[in-house]
């Protein structure tokens, strides 16, 4: 969740797409593509240890490295109205030591792996993950094992982590696209675990070890727990490393976060940043959830919409009137829960008439359905890119988590090539009118009050002002 | 159908994996020149069926004209607005419609664009590659648009983010003094502005040539097919005389520099500290690169452990060999090794820089024991690794066009293991003592808004 300043390479350029001018009949066109080679997904191994922990081992590549990820049911989803981040300083703390080794000997004994350990806090998971050259592979299964099963909670490190978090808080909160999703999470969620992504700065630092420690024993557990190991190793070795290093686990008992109730209704938020050379936007809504029957055409949708660089959005924001680099929409999912939002950090002249253009398109959308070339586009990239991510061992992790955390059926891998192409673009207009009503869009937008009020009025009510 | 689970098993076999059984990673590849002089670089590797297609060519912001600061950068860009055969943004259209993802980046000293796409569809991408390098058909309004873009870019990326360039443009226009490594290369906007049609005519008749690129394709591919392809598709194309190269060396550096960044957002104080790396590619370079594993890179790290874990100064000490712009071997000309921090106000940076300067004396001091060095040793190999797979195997073809277009040898891939093997701790001193002096290097620092008052509370745990 804290998330450091980026440092970009010059990531140029890419491109957009679009608007696209009539073909001049003389030009030569490409040569076409030969027949797609087959893909098979790797096959994992997958099995339940006795106290519930779900394990899959995927032997996969020829790169002699492993990753390995154990996401737990231990999110910030789980932090009471006065906890916010409490999950944070749990997991640092327990990257601190364990009941055998300091956090220094921890990332010593994972550097001499050639890799790394870390633990990370999410939305609704948090997650212990390592790296390391093959040859270590069973070595590094127990090192995450003790991370998670027997950390020391030092009392020694707590004002140190503590002070981390209120420097990191108060650098997150300078950002604007972080000043602008804390704003849409507020508006669309309330007073739900969603709505709020930032603590204050007294809740950070009146946090005890004490409660820490509380928390790690009510959400780290086995049965809230699922364990991948990906890329080139020794199988059997590695299934008996979890065997011997996971069963002591205790079992504990999943539990899900409550299900948010999101309020979606047309309202402009300003959150004033003077000054500002750019307006960060978000335009978004509550929408379903990626358990839901329309998920896939919906994403397929959302790829025309905004979704990539051949996309709509793209094709007019960027390329047809240069309002702004790299404007992009994405559906992003929760448990049981997701939004649908279009982002664009535009220039502050143009605030008012980015809003204009991003509404256009969506009604546009909505008006008529896309040509069935534009729409095999949208299909054939959102394939590719499947092809991508299951070619890769961070990128197989994260699609088992995905539908293991979504509890998606065991064949959604398998069928989702299918399932995309039987998206047809009568069901990509159905999708935009059903899910992506602009009447019931926030607005968010933090750049410069006095330059961009006048703007963005005419694109809704002005709901509560920001910090 | 491919049996995947099937070839790993084979690799496994060929190279059973006993706990301490370390492998050496061999990258096939083939290596050819065309008569226009292209570079060609082909490397099968069928554990997907994917392929990276990449063309670099030898231009950089370094060497971009003076008085058009940004303008590599802008000029990557409008390569993607159209060509003889694909209009505004078709190339982009014709990759992803094809199931490929695409960037461009400017760095350095080159400039490259890269597609991952489904294997089926090389030729069709090396096409449209041999398409823009024949010509660009770009108008007037293509480039105010564009210009439009990348003023957008500057802002969302600069202007308005709270540190702006820190440290990653602001150090190397602070620590180097050469025109050519020290100015803005995002560019300053009213150069960007200024930019012309003839300035984009004469930048690609310049440097956007057969005889300064080299196409790298990768992945599972033919080879014997897809050399035919880019002899089909680039052979035609014209080489062109290259003008002589600028001065892009920096002058020893003599006297400690300090610089100070008003960054008035800033929430917070930061600090960062560049030196001069040795030269590219010399014993002394792969030294430096396991000194920036002993003390920078992973939380086992020396200043990890000094200012992180022991004084608690910051939550995370960041930088490395050009390592905010790419890697240790994807740069020709001079560069830096560079780490930085964010701080709060009550730790003065002099307090961080002592404690900083304490670990880089360590190592002035003497020489390193073996322990040290091997761990480092094993933390390259796996960095090197990670490069070679970075952004769905992409890593491996960049290290193989640069060291095409740099060293005229992409087989050097093949050796780094072994030049990182050979380094000494003797090497190591010696390359800490001459290279991480303290006038050899710049400190920037960022002082940060002032901090509200504070309310004091009570914690106890």
């Amino acid at each position: 969740m804290n998330k450091t300043l980026q440092s970009l390479a010059l990531a140029a350029s890419l491109a957009a797409a679009g608007a696209a001018a009539a073909q001049t009949p003389a030009k030569e066109t490409p040569p076409s593509p030969a027949a797609p080679r087959d893909f098979t997904l790797p096959a994992p191994k997958h099995f339940v240890l006795e106290n519930g922990l779900s394990v899959t081992l995927v032997n996969y590549g020829d790169m002699p490295k492993v990753d390995i990820g154990l996401f737990v049911a231990a999110g910030n989803s789980y932090e009471k109205a006065s906890e916010v981040w409490l999950g944070d300083l749990t997991g640092q703390l327990m990257r601190e030591g364990t009941t055998t080794r300091t956090g220094a000997q921890i990332s010593k004994a994972a550097a001499q792996m050639g890799g790394q350990v870390d633990i990370g806090v999410g939305t609704d998971t948090a997650s212990v993950s390592g790296s390391s050259l093959s040859e270590f592979a069973p070595d590094l299964v127990k090192l995450v094992a003790d991370l998670a099963l027997n950390p020391k909670f030092p009392a020694s490190e707590v004002e140190r982590l503590k002070a981390d978090n209120v420097r990191r808080l108060s650098i997150a909160r300078s950002n604007p696209q972080q000043m602008a999703t804390e704003k849409f999470r507020e508006v669309i969620y309330g007073d739900h675990p969603y709505g709020r992504i930032f603590p204050t700065e007294a809740q950070v630092k009146g946090y005890t070890l004490d409660q820490a420690r509380a928390f790690y024993d009510a959400h780290w557990a086995a049965s809230r727990a699922r364990l991948y190991v990906a890329g080139r190793f020794d199988t059997a070795a590695v299934e008996s490393a979890v065997r011997a290093a996971f069963s002591g686990w205790k079992k504990g008992a999943m539990s899900h976060p409550a299900p948010p109730r999101p309020r979606s209704e047309r309202a402009v938020y300003i959150v004033d940043k003077p000054g500002a050379v750019q307006t960060t936007l978000i335009v978004g809504l509550p929408t379903i959830d990626a358990s839901h029957k329309d998920a896939i055409p919906l994403a397929v949708t959302n790829s025309v919409l905004g979704g990539y660089f051949s996309s709509r959005m793209t094709a007019n924001l960027r390329e047809s009137k240069g309002y702004t680099y790299s404007p992009f929409s994405q559906v992003s999912n929760r448990y049981r829960d997701a939004v649908w939002a279009q982002n664009a950090d535009v220039t502050t002249a143009v605030t008012g008439a980015s809003l204009k253009e991003i509404f256009y398109e969506i009604d546009r959308l909505q008006a008529g359905a896309p040509s069935e070339a534009e729409l095999e586009s949208a299909k054939n990239y959102m394939l590719g890119t499947f092809v991508l991510r299951n070619s890769d061992r961070a990128g197989i992790i994260g699609q088992l988590e995905f539908i293991n955390f979504h509890g998606l059926p065991a064949d959604y891998l398998n069928k989702y090539v299918a399932n995309v192409r039987a998206v047809t673009p009568a069901m990509v207009q159905q999708m935009a009118q059903k899910y992506i009503d602009d009447t019931k869009t926030a607005i968010i937008a933090v750049g410069d009050r006095k330059a961009i009020e006048e703007q963005v009025k005419p694109y809704g009510p002005m709901g509560p002002a920001g910090r | 159908m491919r049996h995947r689970t099937l070839i790993a098993a084979l690799a496994i076999a060929a190279a059973p994996l006993a706990a301490s059984a370390a492998e050496t990673l061999k990258i096939p590849f083939e290596y050819h020149k065309l008569d226009n002089g292209l570079k060609v670089v082909l490397s099968k590797d069928t554990t997907a069926p994917t392929a990276t297609v990449t063309v670099y060519y030898n231009i950089g912001f370094r060497n971009e004209p003076k008085g058009r600061t940004g303008f590599a950068h802008l000029f990557e860009h409008l390569m993607f607005q159209g060509s003889n055969n694909l209009g505004k943004m078709e190339f982009v259209k014709l990759i992803q419609k094809n199931g490929g993802v695409m960037n461009g980046s400017t760095r350095f000293d080159f400039t490259n664009y890269y597609q991952v796409v489904p294997a089926n569809t090389v030729e069709t991408v090396l096409w449209a590659e041999a398409d823009r390098m024949k010509g660009l058909a770009i108008d007037k309004d293509n480039l105010t648009n564009q210009q439009g873009v990348v003023k957008n870019e500057v802002k969302v990326n600069v202007l308005n983010q709270p540190y702006g360039g820190f440290p990653w443009i602001d150090m190397p226009m602070a620590a180097n003094t050469n025109w050519q490594n020290a100015h803005n290369f995002y560019g300053d906007l009213a150069e960007l502005d200024a930019a012309t049609l003839q300035d984009a005519k004469a930048f690609f008749e310049t440097y956007y040539a057969p005889n300064n690129a080299v196409v790298v394709v990768s992945g599972d591919i033919d080879p014997v097919q897809t050399l035919g392809w880019i002899r089909k598709y680039f052979g035609p194309i014209k080489s062109s005389v290259l003008p002589a190269r600028p001065d892009i060396s920096e002058p020893n550096q003599t006297e400690e520099k300090r610089g100070v960044k008003e960054y008035l957002e800033a929430p917070r104080p930061a600090l960062a500290v560049g030196y001069h790396a040795p030269k590219r590619m010399t014993a002394e370079y792969f030294a430096m690169a396991l000194i920036d594993q002993i003390l920078l890179q992973g939380k086992d790290s020396r200043l990890y452990q000094a200012l992180v874990q022991d004084k608690g100064f910051t939550d995370e000490v960041s930088g490395g060999i050009n390592a905010e712009l790419g890697n240790l071997f994807d740069i020709n000309g001079p560069t830096l090794f560079q780490a930085y921090l964010f701080h709060d106000k009550s730790t003065p940076a002099s307090t961080i820089l002592d404690a900083f300067d304490a670990e880089v004396e360590k190592l002035r001091a003497a020489p390193v024991d073996k322990a040290t060095l091997d761990l480092a040793k094993v933390k390259a190999r796996s960095w090197l690794y990670d490069q070679m797979e970075g952004f769905y195997g992409f890593g491996k073809a960049n290290l193989l066009a640069s060291f095409a277009l740099f060293d005229d040898d992409p087989g050097k891939i093949n050796t780094l293991e072994a030049e990182f093997e050979k380094v000494t701790p003797e090497l190591i001193q010696k390359t800490a003592q001459e290279y991480l002096r303290k006038t050899n290097r710049t400190i920037l620092t960022v002082p940060g808004k002032p901090e509200p008052p504070k309310v004091s509370k009570p914690v106890g745990f």
